[in-house]
């Protein structure tokens, strides 16, 4: 059964499960779908990540009693499956400042690095913490690395990170602790852009390497 | 037009933000203190959510090339009477000074701010460097144009005393247990409760870092979530964050406890070495604290 918890008086959140799983993702987005068809007055849009869904709303329009209820009546109504989301190809330099650093954690040297890393599809598990900012999951165990203990204060639009299992993109320039092993000139969030963020949680990305 | 002499600390353009966008890793943003940004619009004659300045600390010098209604609330601020609306001249000085009691102080317009709209607001947007009139704080040499969106007459009497809410600690604040509050071992939401809680000078408009060295709350690791205003996260350090109005969008730290929205203002306004108390409430007492700010905005 979903967890459902208050999150302040004004947001309910939804727990699916507690692991980073294709169709626990595959659920957040069906009941955000449900939602979205069936939106009540005062529900604000939803926030999916991983393997949860935070509902905003206005108290004052929406009673949480209410809200509870609908998406107790939509859950057994969602399947597990994954998601089935656009694919997009990432074009990405692989010259990273922490791909030395990655290389000698795995063992594996730089060209197998970048193979492995770009040798998969990888789902969008997330966008947040910055705008654009796609969580993707999951690398190679070999390829597991753990976040820079103090993180960079500036990080280049563009840039391709790792931390622990989960690889990354950032869209903009902000701080950030990944080990950054590459970039792409691809365009990833674009404020005058309808969306304004190219992804979105459940496309499935994959990493082509370019000189 | 309105030209920016004197920047002041930390002073952004803003207006009721983007919320809605969080999914693609906006941030909701908006004013800190909410309900001070709607009364310093109110009595300018504007709707509740038109433009104006969120200054920090020091609030800026402006000088106006044309007559304007200006109101200030909030924070104290040196140099101009609070919760009150008053005309300003063509080629008037505002020069205000540093705020206190209190942290943060609202300049409203009459008209508000003639800023471009991104993504459907005004409001800057640190993070991406967008909205906000030129994706950044004011600085020097700045300059604003006034807006012509009229709502109403500006207020003649000052904002009444028994409708402000209180601007020096010590502070108690309502909280809810947090979504994560199960990840914690039994009685550490009443153990947190029960102790005062230290503002360090960590503060912005994304949040604020609170100590309590004695708590040393830990919890086991959740996965990132949607996160919102007023969530006080729990670092594996056990540093107590409570998220503000330009948080980011999602969090990867347990939320212990979230800040009821009536009260952000009174986290808006706490200064550094102030003390805050979380008072443990439920969701019906914490509507009926915002439908009684509501009420008064809406008289």
């Amino acid at each position: 059964m979903w967890r459902i918890a208050p999150a302040g008086e004004s947001a309910l959140l939804v727990d699916l499960g507690e692991s980073i799983d294709e169709r626990i993702l595959g659920q957040v987005l069906a009941l955000d779908a449900a939602l979205s068809r069936n939106r009540p007055p005062g529900l604000r849009r939803p926030i999916p990540a991983y393997a949860s869904l935070l509902c905003p709303f206005d108290p004052l329009l929406l009673e949480p009693a209410r809200l509870e209820a609908l998406i107790r009546e939509i859950e057994p109504t969602v399947v597990a499956q994954p998601p089935d989301g656009r694919r997009v190809v990432v074009p990405v330099r692989y010259d990273g400042p922490d791909l030395a650093r990655v290389a000698e954690r795995s063992g594996l040297g730089v060209s197998r690095v970048i193979e492995a890393h770009a040798g998969r599809d990888y789902l969008v598990y997330a966008i947040g913490f910055a705008p654009g900012f796609a969580y993707c999951g999951e690398v190679a165990p070999s390829l597991a690395t753990p976040r820079l203990p103090p993180p960079r204060a500036s990080v280049p639009a563009g840039s391709i990170g790792i931390a622990g299992r989960q690889t990354g993109i950032y869209a903009v320039e902000s701080p950030g602790g990944w080990n950054l092993v590459g970039r792409t000139e691809l365009t990833l969030f674009d404020p005058v852009e309808d969306p304004p963020a190219r992804l979105q949680p459940g496309d499935r990305v994959r990493f082509e390497p370019v000189p | 037009m309105i030209q920016v002499l004197r920047p002041g600390a930390w002073t952004t353009v803003q207006d009721s933000g983007r919320p809605g966008l969080e999914r693609f890793g906006i941030s909701p943003g908006g004013p800190v203190d909410w309900f001070a940004a709607a009364v310093a619009n109110l009595i300018a004659g504007n709707r509740e959510d038109a433009a104006l300045l969120e200054c920090t600390l020091e609030a800026p010098a402006l000088r106006f090339s044309e007559a304007a209604t200006v109101a200030i609330a909030g924070g104290e601020v040196e140099g101009a009477p609070g919760w009150t609306a008053r005309r300003l001249e063509a080629g008037a000085t505002l020069e205000l000074g540093r705020i206190r009691p209190g942290l943060r102080t609202y300049l409203a317009i009459g008209g508000g701010l003639g800023v471009e709209p991104v993504l459907g607001s005004r409001s800057l947007c640190q993070l991406g460097r967008f909205g906000g009139g030129f994706g950044r704080p004011l600085r020097a040499g700045d300059v604003l144009s006034i807006g012509s969106e009229i709502a109403h007459d500006s207020w003649s009497q000052p904002w009444p005393a028994a409708h402000r809410l209180p601007l020096q600690g010590p502070w108690e604040v309502r909280a809810i247990a947090g979504p994560h509050a199960g990840a914690f071992p039994d009685g550490s939401l009443r153990r947190l409760a029960d102790t005062a809680l230290l503002v360090t000078p960590a503060i912005d408009r994304m949040g604020m870092r609170l100590r309590a060295p004695a708590l040393r709350l830990q919890a086991s690791e959740i996965l990132t979530t949607g996160v919102t205003e007023g969530a006080v996260q729990v670092t594996p350090s056990g540093e107590l964050i409570a998220l503000l109005a330009e948080h980011q969008p999602t969090g990867g730290y347990p939320v212990i406890a979230t800040v009821i929205r009536a009260d952000l203002p009174l986290l808006a306004q706490a200064r550094p070495g102030d003390t805050i108390h979380l008072r443990l409430c439920g969701v019906e007492e914490a509507v009926g604290a915002l439908r009684r700010l509501v009420d008064w905005l809406r008289g």
